[in-house]
């Protein structure tokens, strides 16, 4: 039998295995392959400077403007590092923020190496990547926020990759004391709630101060220095310590849960298949549904109507971590469509995107026929026909929903819709993002095969850009009547007669919408058998005589 | 003369996902050169509970101690190798690459005619060079049985080893279980209904719905009914 050499050196032989592998990783890497990485990445780089510079614009700012970014600058922007903060709290509360292998789960976590040793070199090597990362992207941002604000370029090129490194590393450490902690996932989401939270009271006004503003001063120091803009910095690096110490307590489940499960997901994300990734992601956070319903239904006597009797069961048994999200997402829009209404009009996606995800959520059953077609194709009813009873419950949800939006849209207070508007949208809302996600889940991923590979690459681009766009905004266009009833005030009309026009044209487009899950099916073997009929015509030899 | 005391001690053993308990509180123990076969209906915690005494599940509540340690503690990994039921294997690792990684990790005194030997015995001899990322099931399945031997230990937890092996692969595997049988210092755990394993083992521990429901020898017949419903 075998035994262990006491004197061995574990911590040693794990480094110089690393090497050994790093070093057959390198070799493996083609040079060509190499370069059109690193050909896409400055292509994609290009783009997105391109992008940002005419977002942020070079229009030099007015001197008030410049009052009013002094003023309220650092609470705005404090927002980052809250959202820095909660976003690293969740992930490390879920294993993060390492995906190791699987295998260097099993076999080295498992084994007698100090743990902390074996976790310190991923992590200080993601973390030195990352740091690259947000401090090219910091830089950058700085560059061209200097058109339009005064001081010198280089100032602010400094200052963005030091506030973007200082956000990376609040969340990284964030993340790292999270998991080495083994902080349960809802004390994460209350940390990070209640951190948001104290931004946002203190950026609307309602408190003096938040834990995040010096952060804010920090990125606005080339206009003006303050030594309390040194405090997230010095924060950023005493979590990322207290993390890397804490990193023999991370939890083997967890890191085996994420280890198994990311990959897959980047790999759903890189193809748009947003329904593995909503998937994934729930078994990720250990979404389960609930073994008891919060309301047991009557399993006997509900024949009459299957689909919708199956969809409320699975509502019942919703965890209270995706009711809760749901909340979360319709305080979300809420607030957002106050935002719309006090003028900021970005905000408008920002709640169509929450209806979006809130749909997705709602579409489940739906969304369960989808992956298992084989089931439903064994039914002798449609598969349209499944699909299209399927969105009862969906819709009754996305109302339920809808309604707390528009509570918390029209709660008085700073931006309150007026109620009779509020009230209207509740029907937009809910349709859009009802549409929005049944559009996606039906959709599916976008399959280039078939006919699509015949088309140039530029159509294949459209299509993809279109079908990867199209479904959210459906959503964003469910929030739309706020801003005709925000335009119909502005010239003195009433709001909800100028927002009207827009929710009825919501409501027909959910009617086309589910015109379209109807007749779908038909429309595509329709086409196909065309298709194959032109296909075959211009295949058949022709005789002589002229008949084929 | 004072017994040794026991390799795997199980007080209290439960795991819970939200409301669903995969492993109701268990008490199990298993003393040093004892053979155990685990079995239990699909669901029963198997899986669970040899998970858990492996370190790579979090108990809910109880405690689980490896030779003497807590199950998840450097000595307790140390005194553990767990074969689970899918081999996890490296991609860009060959089977003796793996070998002596393994090796390493665990300071294990063996040198490459001893990794050979292994790798022999487990069949895999003319693979030894590929890299297992690549094998079929079973092919995974012997690799990963040869690297939870290549390492020492006091307790062997080995998860549906037979599924996927074939008539050879697991003819040899059931030899190298006797030959660790007859070991005063190591303790065998195997999750499995395989009525060849269940006859060689000292004890059966049949679980239901996460309890102990018999613990004690049994014959393969006692066993299709303790694992049914």
């Amino acid at each position: 039998m075998l035994t262990a050499d006491p004197t061995a050196d574990l911590e040693r032989s794990l480094v110089e295995w690393r090497r050994f592998r790093e070093r057959l990783r390198i070799s493996e890497i083609h040079w060509i392959d190499a370069l059109y990485s690193a050909y896409l990445t400055a292509l994609f780089g290009l783009i997105a400077v391109g992008v940002a510079a005419g977002y942020i614009g070079d229009t030099a700012l007015t001197p008030a403007q410049l009052v009013q970014v002094g003023a309220d600058g650092p609470a705005w922007v404090g927002g980052v590092a809250a959202v820095a903060v909660a976003f690293g709290l969740r992930s490390g509360s879920r294993g993060g923020p390492l995906a190791l292998e699987r295998a260097e789960v099993r076999h080295v976590l498992l084994a007698p190496v100090d743990r902390a040793t074996a976790l310190r070199a991923p992590v200080l090597r993601q973390l030195r990547f990352l740091t690259f990362v947000a401090a090219v992207v910091g830089g950058i941002i700085g560059f061209l926020a200097s058109d339009r604000f005064p001081g010198d370029t280089l100032g602010w090129s400094a200052t963005g990759a030091i506030a973007a490194t200082t956000a990376l590393g609040l969340a990284y450490g964030a993340a790292l004391v999270a998991s080495g902690s083994r902080l349960p996932r809802w004390g994460a989401s209350i940390a990070g709630i209640v951190l948001i939270a104290a931004w946002l009271a203190h950026a609307v006004g309602l408190a003096p101060i938040s834990p995040t503003a010096p952060f804010g001063h920090m990125v606005l120091w080339p206009l003006r220095f303050e030594p309390l803009g040194l405090v997230p910095v010095v924060v950023a690096v005493v979590i990322v310590g207290i993390g890397v110490r804490l990193l023999s307590g991370t939890s083997l489940e967890a890191a085996e849960r994420r280890s198994s499960l990311v990959g897959q997901m980047r790999f759903a994300a890189t193809m748009q298949e947003l329904r593995t990734v909503v998937v994934l992601r729930r078994q990720l956070s250990m979404e389960l549904p609930r073994l008891r319903p919060w309301l047991r239904l009557r399993v006997r006597g509900s024949g009459g109507l299957p689909f919708v009797m199956r969809g409320l069961r699975g509502v019942l048994r919703w965890p209270a971590a995706r009711i809760a999200r749901l909340v979360l997402l319709t305080v979300v829009t809420g607030l957002a469509l106050r935002g719309v209404w006090a003028g900021t009009t970005a905000l408008i996606v920002l709640a169509g995107l929450a209806m979006f995800v809130a749909g997705l959520d709602a579409v489940e059953p739906l969304a369960q026929e989808i992956d298992h077609p084989s089931r439903r194709d064994s039914s002798p009813r449609a598969a349209a026909d499944i699909h299209l009873r399927h969105l009862v419950v969906g819709a009754v949800v996305m109302v339920v929903a809808s309604v707390l939006v528009a509570v918390v849209a029209s709660v008085p207070g700073p931006g309150a819709l007026p109620f009779d508007v509020a009230a209207a949208l509740v029907a937009s809302i809910a349709l859009a993002g009802l549409g929005g996600a049944v559009i996606s889940v039906l959709g599916g991923e976008v399959n280039l095969a078939g006919n699509w590979m015949t088309t140039p690459p530029e159509a294949q681009g459209m299509r993809i850009a279109f079908r990867t766009a199209w479904p959210p905004g459906v959503a964003v266009l469910g929030a739309a009547p706020v801003l005709l009833a925000r335009a119909a005030v502005d010239r003195g009309a009433e709001a909800l007669p100028g927002a009207a026009p827009g929710v009825i044209g919501i409501v027909v487009l959910f009617g086309a919408i589910a015109l379209w899950v109807r007749v779908r099916d038909q429309v595509a073997s329709s086409l196909k058998a065309s298709f194959e009929q032109a296909s075959a015509q211009r295949t058949t030899p022709v005789s002589e005589d002229g008949r084929s | 003369m004072t017994p040794p005391p026991p390799v795997l001690v199980a007080e209290g053993a439960s795991k819970a996902y939200a409301d669903l308990v995969a492993l109701a509180p268990l008490d199990l123990t298993v003393e040093a050169g004892e053979t155990v076969a685990l079995v239990g209906h699909n669901g029963s915690g198997k899986s669970t509970f040899l998970r858990l005494a492996a370190g790579l599940l979090d108990l809910t509540d109880g405690a689980i101690t490896v030779a003497g340690a807590p199950a998840g503690a450097s000595d307790a990994r140390a005194a553990i190798s767990f074969l689970p039921d899918e081999p996890v294997l490296y991609d860009d690792l060959s089977v003796r690459e793996h070998m002596a990684y393994v090796a390493a990790l665990h300071g294990s005194r063996i040198d490459d005619d001893g990794i050979d030997a292994i790798i022999e015995r487990v069949e895999l001899g003319h693979r030894a060079d590929d890299l297992p990322s690549r094998f079929s099931r079973g092919l995974r399945q012997k690799a990963s049985i040869a690297l939870g031997l290549v390492r020492p230990f006091r307790v062997l937890l080995v998860d549906e080893p037979f599924v996927g092996l074939d008539a050879s692969g697991k003819a040899a595997f059931l030899d190298i279980l006797d030959e660790l049988r007859g070991s005063p210092d190591h303790a065998v755990l195997v999750a499995t209904h395989d009525p060849n394993f269940v006859e060689r083992a000292d004890r059966c521990v049949a679980l239901h719905d996460g309890e102990v429901v018999h613990d004690g020898p049994a014959t393969p017949d006692e066993v299709l009914r303790l694992v049914s419903h």
